[in-house]
Order: C-alpha cells, then structure tokens, then sequence
C-alpha cells in the first residue's frame, strides 16, 4: 500500500528508480561498519570500566543512594564508690545542629529555641542566613534542654548523640576520680588508669533510607556498640565527703597552702578516703591549676620525720635491745658532727614509751644505735619506703630511701626520726598498716576485686601490741597530740612536724605538719594520715593535724558501724524499752 | 488448557497485589519498631540523667551542709547515742 501511494504521488517506480542506477563507491559501507563497530567497542569498553575497573566505586555510589550507615555511639563505663554508688556517670548530651535550608520555625518557636539555649536571636539568625546545610548550634547540651527542643518540634533541627561526663561527688573525690577531655578520653585519677576498660567501642549500621529519610529496611547485620564497662572503688563515698570536708576547713582555718588525708581500712589496706585540698570541679574544664590538680597525697613526698619513730622502736623491741618501762637518757648528745636534742622540751630521761609519747629525738636515737644498719635499712624497706605503692595511679610517687649499705653513723641516727628519706601521705599511711594489723603490711587497694599484692609480716603480733599502747600514750594528756583523741574511740598515733624543705636547704618559716595515727586501738579498723603544708601561725602537727585525724576517725567509725570502745559520759536521754538510760555499753 | 492457564494467570496477580500489601505492611511494623527502639534508647538515657542528677542534688556535702545551715542540725557524738547491744531477736548492732 505504501509503494502504491508513493507511485502515485511520485510516479516513479523504485525499482526503476535512477538513484539505484548509480553505484555507491565501497568506503562508504566499509566506513559505517567502522562507525558502528566502534560505537560498540566504545560500549564495551565503557561496559569493562563501569562493571569490572571501577565496579566498587559506581557499586558504592549507588548505594549511597539509597543505603547508609548509621554509627551507634557507646557510653562510657561508670565509677562507683564501694557501695555501688556512682562517683562518675556519663549521659546524654546531644549535639544539636540545623540545616538552614529546611528550617521553620514560627516567631514564638525561635524564641522559645534562642532562650533554651542560651543564645542570642542574632546568632541565630547569623547560622539561619549561612548558605550551607548544616550548622552546630550547640554541643554537648543538657539532656533536660535537649527534651524541651524537641517537644519544640521545629522543621530542620537535629540533635545528634553525644555524652558527657557527670561527677555527682564533684570537688571531693576530683583527685581521685580524674576526668576525661572533650573525646571522652581519661586526663587523670581513675579516668586516665582505666581509660581502657571505661571507653565504649561503638558500633554501626548498615540501613536504608526512604525519601523522609526514615529507616526502612536493615541491610546486613549491624555491629552493636559496646558500652563501657564500669570501675569499682573501694572508696566510701561517705567518708571521703567527711574526710575532705574537715581538710577542707582545716586547710581554710590554719591559713595553710594544701591539706591532704588518707584514709586506710586498717585489716584489708583498702584506700576508703583519699582527699586533698585544694581540689577543683571535674566538669569545669577551664581555669584548673596545676596546684588544685594535684594529688598531694600521693604525688607529693617529704620526709616523715617522727612519724618513723614507731618503727625503729619496735625494731628495737622485737630484737628483743630494749623493753617498754626501760630508762633512756635522753640528754644531748653528739653523733659525729650532729648534736642531738630535745629542743624545746628538754628531758634528762625518759622511758621507752615515754621517748614515743614525747616524741624523743635522742631517746629515737638512743635506741636505733643498739640496732644494726642493716636490720634498720632493711625495716624501712619492707615498711615500702623507697618502693612505687602499686596502685596503678597516674604519678604515684616513690620516695627516696638509700640502701642501708652506704649509711654513714650520722644518717642513720637523722633517718631514725625520719630524716633523709623521703616518702608520701599514702606511703607513711601505709607502713602503720604494719602497726594497725599485727606486724603485717597491709597491700593498698583502690579498685574493687583487683588482686592484691601479699601482705609480708615485719613485727611480730606481740611486738605491735606493745607499740599500739605506746602510741596510745601520745594523744593522752602529756602527749604530743592529745587532740588527736576521738570521743568514744581508743586510737594511738604519731605527729610530724618539719620545715620545709626547697632546692635541697630548709626554708625557714615554712612548716609541714602532720599526724598519723590507728583507731581503735586494740581491733584497729582504720589507718588515718593528716597532711597539712604551710599552716600559719600555728604550725604543730599535734595542733593542726591532729584535730582533723580526730574529726575523721569520728566519723569514719560511726559511719562504717563500729561501737565506741572508750567509756563516755553519756548524755542521751531517750528510753528504749524499758532499758536505764544514761548507760553506754563499753566494750 | 487455556482455562488453567487463566486460573495461574489469576492466582499469580493475586499473589502480586498480596506480596505488595504485605511487604507495605512490614515496612510498616519495621518502622514502627524502629520509632520503639529511638524511644527505647531516650527514655534510658533519659533514665541516667535524671540519676545522675539526683545522685549530685544529694551528695553528702551538701546534705550535710543543709541539714547544718537550713536545719540547725548537728551530727550524733557517742556521748549522745545509745548503743543497744545486739541480740539475737533484734540483730543491726550500733544505732
């Protein structure tokens, strides 16, 4: 039909056609089979590029299409105190962003968004006017605020996972708890110890995404983030509050540069309470001092002085050299180029348990010249002077003790009362465990379920019986610190009291005091260490250091349930059951 | 011949429009789930916040310096507590 219609319109039959009468010269069939063949070459090798050189990038492209992974973010682990209560909790703190091109938001709504955070309307504006799609507006907003932006329900705000750190405890266990930087990653205390253990490992997910970008299909499995796992102390929360507050005042009330305490439970050598002042906010990131960061307790060392006059004594006891009621002269004396004296308290003689409850300089070393160097030397040793305390804290200092072998006869008799060594809070704390718990070295204790170093005997029980009566003499009245005597509880200790030393020479005018001391007396239960550097005017242990070891141990045992063990004139006056009031059972 | 392939044609559109339906349906749950499971995860984070919150409004400092500011309070010394001896009926010791 067609042929027909073109006859007729044309009138020429296309087999008669003069154009079929011409000849086609051959390059031209020849040159459309090159055309064509190249066009398909051109395909496949396309074909090859897409399908086989770059197929992972053009696989990847697409899917990004469609697909996308989602990162699941991890908590960090927590910290808690003994009695699982938290000393340091993450939460959540989203980072709230918009996309300026999506935003709405009536005039109310802005409002409202600009109070919440805290901005001004202007910063607003400035973030809406960017030409982007995405703009922070606030990181690490509280969680309560968070809630109230998204009851908001403005268009274009998203709020992204993001953690912080709380510290319920704040300033009173900062040395011990540490914080963590901006990226969750430990700076010091605890934090920075077990950084390892608290971080969370995120995990992610594969999805796909509809045009509203709601999720809605999972592709592949996803990898589940693991959170943190939590630390345990062996920290009483309770009694480090106590025990940083009475630093605390104690510090503000002697006009002193720092203060620090520990407190040890005297049987398992478990550190209960490690506090020091100054101390900072752990959630405050800025204005710290190196001098509030500072763990004195356990960074700082100073010669122990008198508080090692308990030792050599009971060396000197167990050995057998010399027996409690035993006269010693104490009158001056010299030591090759050193003279040894009593000042200001002079006394001619003294038995051995009034050398420890006068505290003697000459009677300490009346008696440590009975005792070999060697038995000393290697006492103080086991004591741990000298040795890093394995509690894995970030810059636990050692201390300095020189091996007894290089002793010349005057450094043995200085190091008798604590001279020419050197030691921390946490170490002097330490060696009275020795004292606390029948001659044996208590090993110390931060974190829960560790396990502990043994214990190595150094006394023998009846030796440190004896030595808990005589440093019972010393917070008695005609002792060094009868303040140190707590209400209702027996304890015994040793005060310390020296000038500070700075660039190798004693600073005159600058005193370290402090106090150490077990209580109760006969079933010890806690060891408690008082530091306290610089107080003016007043600047004797048994007066300024001694208050604070009373307040503590006070409180400690009340808190940890321990009965009074020392008679008290009582003053309740309640009835229960029938029983007489006005009796306290002593025990 | 033709009628069963009639019935297969009619069986097989029938199986299309159902598949179509449940798989709606299962993008349907699928979200569902997923909005449960946002829930889920803020009202736990949520649940940390506020304990943690309330672990800092009840710290031992500031209660006991509320309780010495605002209540005129003052903590029990030995001499003024009395300490019933524990027994067997009524074990718990110092109170």
């Amino acid at each position: 039909m067609a042929k027909k219609a073109t006859n007729s319109v044309r009138g020429v039959n296309y087999s008669t056609s003069p154009l079929l009468a011409s000849k086609t010269p051959p390059w031209r069939s020849r040159f459309l089979v090159l055309l064509v063949g190249g066009a398909f070459l051109v395909l496949i090798a396309r074909a090859l590029y897409v399908q086989v050189l770059e197929a992972e990038f053009f696989q990847k492209k697409g899917e990004e299409r469609f697909a996308s992974t989602l990162s699941l973010s991890a908590s960090r682990g927590r910290i808690l105190d003994r009695n699982g209560q938290i000393l340091a909790i993450s939460v959540n703190a989203p980072t709230i962003s918009i996309n300026p091109q999506q935003f709405k938001a009536n005039a109310d709504q802005k409002r409202q968004l600009v109070s919440l955070l805290g901005m001004k309307p202007q910063e607003l504006e400035t973030k809406l006017a960017e030409d982007s799609a995405y703009a922070v507006l606030r990181r690490q907003i509280d969680g309560g605020v968070a809630q109230e932006i998204r009851k908001l329900g403005i268009k274009g705000i998203t709020l992204e996972p993001g953690y912080l750190r709380r510290y319920p405890e704040n300033e009173s266990a900062a040395h011990v708890v540490g914080f963590t930087d901006i990226q969750d990653e430990g700076q010091e205390g605890i934090e920075l110890t077990f950084q390892k253990q608290l971080q969370g490992h995120g995990g992610s997910r594969s999805v796909v995404k509809d045009r509203l970008g709601r999720i809605v299909e999972d592709l592949g499995e996803p990898v589940d983030p693991r959170d943190g796992s939590d630390v345990q102390l062996t920290i009483d929360s309770k009694v480090q509050a106590l025990a940083y507050q009475r630093i605390r005042d104690a510090v503000q009330q002697h006009h002193a540069k720092a203060g620090s305490v520990v407190v040890l439970d005297a049987q398992t050598g478990e550190i209960l309470a490690l506090a020091n002042y100054p101390s900072y906010l752990p959630e405050e990131r800025h204005n710290r001092t190196g001098a509030q960061l500072r763990n004195r307790a356990v960074t700082d060392v100073f010669e122990p002085g008198s508080t090692m006059k308990p030792f050599v004594v009971s060396k000197a006891l167990e050995l057998g050299l010399v027996k409690p009621d035993m006269m010693i002269d104490t009158s001056p004396f010299m030591v090759g180029p050193l003279r040894v004296n009593d000042d200001p308290h002079p006394h001619p003689a003294l038995t051995v348990s009034q050398v420890i409850q006068k505290s003697s300089n000459v009677g300490t070393v009346r008696i440590s010249q009975k005792i070999e160097a060697r038995d000393m030397g290697e006492m103080y040793q086991a004591l741990g002077f000298g040795s890093k305390p394995q509690i894995g804290f970030p810059g636990a200092a050692t201390g300095k003790l020189r091996p007894w072998r290089s002793w010349k006869p005057v450094e043995k008799a200085t190091m008798s009362y604590g001279y020419g060594l050197s030691a921390s809070l946490l170490q002097i704390a330490r060696a009275y465990t020795a004292i606390a718990r029948d001659g044996e070295l208590a090993p110390l204790t931060l974190v829960k379920g560790e396990e502990a170093t043994a214990s190595v005997q150094i006394f023998q029980p009846e030796t440190v019986r004896t030595m808990r009566q005589m440093l019972r003499g010393t917070v008695q009245p005609g002792g060094t610190a009868p303040l140190a005597q707590p209400l209702g509880y027996s304890a015994g200790g040793k005060t310390g009291t020296a000038e500070k030393m700075e660039n190798g020479r004693y600073k005159s005018g600058n005193y370290r005091a402090w106090f150490t001391g077990i209580s109760p007396i006969d079933k010890p239960r806690v060891v408690v260490a008082v530091m306290l550097d610089e107080p003016k005017p007043i600047y004797f242990g048994g007066l300024v250091a001694a208050p604070v070891f009373k307040g503590v141990v006070e409180q400690t045992l009340r808190t940890l349930g321990v009965p009074p063990d020392l008679e008290v004139k009582p003053q309740v006056v309640a009835q229960i059951g029938g029983t007489e009031p006005n009796k306290t059972t002593s025990h | 011949m033709t009628r069963v392939s009639l019935i297969l044609l009619l069986a097989l559109m029938g199986s299309g429009l159902y598949l179509v339906k449940v798989s709606y349906e299962a993008r349907k749950l699928f979200a569902d789930i997923e909005r449960a499971k946002a829930d889920e995860h803020q009202l736990a984070a949520e649940a940390t916040r506020l304990d943690a919150e309330r672990r800092s409004e009840g710290t031992h400092l500031r209660v006991e310096r509320d309780a010495r500011e605002k209540l005129q309070m003052r903590l029990p010394t030995p001499d003024a507590t009395l300490y019933v001896a524990e027994t067997r009926a009524a074990s718990g010791g110092a109170r």
